[in-house]
């Protein structure tokens, strides 16, 4: 292609959950530094960022479809802002790559999902959970759909499976009173705490656990862990005082992965940002989108978006999250899942991992169920 | 909602033209677990499929093989217009759920969700419905039995209507079914307690 070819990266740098779009933005530009020394000015990034305001999503949406000529757009973290942004990109036939593990329940052909659903983080998480810790867990989460999805497939899991809950709270983005919860758990006393705050509610959530820990040891991380399903190293070191050490959290990425692919990219990074950046799943997962992107942009010698995905389903790529291949049917990468501990210098020791996962995002698989026998009533 | 709705392995029915729509309609219930069958003629009563989506902008009367909107399937009416003949057509026929056409991939499954839902809900009330109809039909039973027991025992009604509930319950029957069983001779007074 003569022209040069732009990708739209739309991140909030601030805001809630600020720390994941400046990871995601920064992992985003370093793929672009790198395709651009190969490319030269064949291909563009284009940078707009909405401040973490969901009613600014759309502009910033509508200026790279419309007025800068993207055809894809690498970004978004939360489910709430990637819906906004969806019609206008069905709209002008795009594709957004949404590489954010998020709560399922979505397979639209304009958007390309290379963050994991519940079938690669959930459910493997609780058949780790349940038989190491028990069965009678205690949820939290973040008042939006993230929060509210996870933990009902989380009770649903856990019911079927035999268990109970011990109690289920919300807080707002960006509250940070979580002294009721913290009381209600130390009274309830769960077998493990799933986590599914966002933001420096999840941060002030491990600080106090932390505190009732050293109070009471029944609530240490060893006996009662807390898991999050999208904590990263990214976010580790707004968590002071090394609170969050020896809690969990699962992801299809860790720094402290040790393949080839890894190392090369830790030794890469190392070379740009220091010694002291650790990769994060964010940075990793939108690295990951703009590589797979623009190698399926060359290979395919065409931007258009039909193109690219039927590329896409028929190739198998390497990257460092593993073998990437897209499903033809649910638009969704087949992930690994790692689960991992805090280490002390804000790192992930990886205690368990599975192979790619192929993505479920309906949980049809799960259990195929008949129809139920409709009585005729006359 | 406590359980994951899962359509694996359910037969769903498209009534509309072959067209752009029914292609991206026929793939996302594919993707739901589906088996798909596509056509523009009446349904046969004889097979029904487990979900029906018919098209109401162009649906007839004969098209669904019921009469009125006691629809034996959930079913989703697919709706470009906005007419209001065509909204009530497809309310008459029972449908739970509307896709607006041109139709976005997420409607779909929320769609499916809600037809399901209502259907069931539907059934339950008209159940219920038969069930108390029935029992206010049997009524005058329970009255005749009430004013037997008061008479055989010399009590008052209300403990007639107490003597007459216990031994429903210790007989896990309704008290219509116990009156009448004691009207017909086929069961002895209850004892007085």
């Amino acid at each position: 292609m003569g022209t040069t070819t732009k990708i739209g990266i739309l991140y909030s740098t601030t805001g809630a959950y600020g720390a994941m779009g400046r990871d995601g933005r920064d992992g985003a530009e370093f793929a672009m530094a790198e395709l651009q020394a190969d490319w030269g000015n064949r291909i563009e990034p284009v940078f707009v960022d909405p401040h973490g305001n969901i009613s600014d999503y759309l502009d910033c949406a509508r200026h790279l479809l419309r007025d800068a000529g993207c055809r894809h757009i690498v970004g978004t973290i939360t489910s709430l802002a990637r819906k906004e942004v969806l019609p206008l990109v069905e709209k002008h036939d795009g594709l957004l790559w949404y590489m954010c593990p998020y709560e399922g329940f979505e397979a639209n052909e304009n958007v390309i999902y290379t963050g994991a659903c519940p079938n690669q983080h959930l459910i493997p998480l609780l058949d780790y959970l349940l038989p190491r810790y028990g069965k009678r867990p205690y949820l939290v989460g973040a008042n939006y759909v993230w929060g509210w999805e996870m933990n009902r497939l989380a009770r649903e899991l856990v019911v079927d499976a035999g268990g109970e809950i011990l109690g289920e709270r919300y807080l707002p983005l960006e509250e940070t009173a979580v002294d009721r919860i913290i009381a209600e758990i130390e009274q309830r006393r769960p077998s493990f705490v799933l986590n599914n705050l966002i933001g420096p509610s999840s941060y002030a959530f491990l600080r106090a656990m932390k505190q009732l820990s050293l109070r009471d040891e029944k609530f240490t991380a060893e006996n009662c862990p807390i898991v999050s399903c999208d904590l990263t190293e990214c976010e580790l070191g707004e968590i002071e005082d090394g609170s969050a050490i020896g809690q969990l959290s699962t992801a299809t990425y860790f720094d402290s992965l040790n393949s080839a692919e890894n190392q090369d990219l830790r030794r890469r990074v190392t070379e740009r940002y220091g010694a002291g950046r650790r990769i994060s799943n964010v940075f990793a997962s939108a690295y990951t989108a703009v590589k797979l992107c623009a190698g399926a942009i060359q290979a395919c010698g065409t931007d258009d978006p039909q193109a690219i995905r039927r590329y896409l389903s028929a190739t198998s790529t390497s990257t460092v999250l593993g073998p990437l291949r897209i499903d033809p049917d649910t638009h969704h990468a087949a992930l690994p899942f790692h689960l991992g501990r805090i280490t002390a210098d804000n790192g992930f020791e990886i205690i368990a991992s599975q192979a790619a996962i192929t993505a479920d995002p309906y949980l049809t698989g799960r259990r195929s169920r008949m129809p139920p026998q409709l009585r005729v009533v006359s | 909602m406590k359980e994951t709705p899962n359509f694996s392995g359910w037969q769903a029915a498209i009534l509309h033209r072959e067209d752009g729509t029914t292609e991206r309609l026929e793939r996302q219930l594919k993707l739901l677990g589906f088996c798909v069958t596509q056509q523009w003629a009446a349904l046969e009563a004889t097979a029904l499929p487990d979900i029906i989506l018919v098209d109401a902008d162009q649906g007839w009367d004969d098209l669904l093989p019921w009469i009125g909107a006691e629809a034996p399937r959930p079913l989703v009416a697919l709706l470009g217009s906005e007419a209001p003949g065509r909204i009530a057509w497809a309310m008459g026929q029972g449908a739970g759920a509307i896709i607006a056409k041109p139709m976005a991939a997420s409607a779909v499954y929320p769609a499916l969700v809600m037809a399901l839902g209502v259907h069931t809900e539907r059934n339950a009330v008209r159940e219920k419905l038969l069930h108390l109809e029935e029992r206010v039909r049997l009524r005058p039973l329970v009255h005749a039995a009430v004013q037997q027991i008061m008479a055989a025992h010399r009590i008052d009604e209300t403990r007639a209507y107490d003597l007459l509930r216990t031994c429903s319950m210790r007989r896990r029957l309704s008290m219509e079914q116990v009156a009448a069983s004691i009207l017909g001779g086929a069961e002895p007074l209850p004892e007085a307690i």
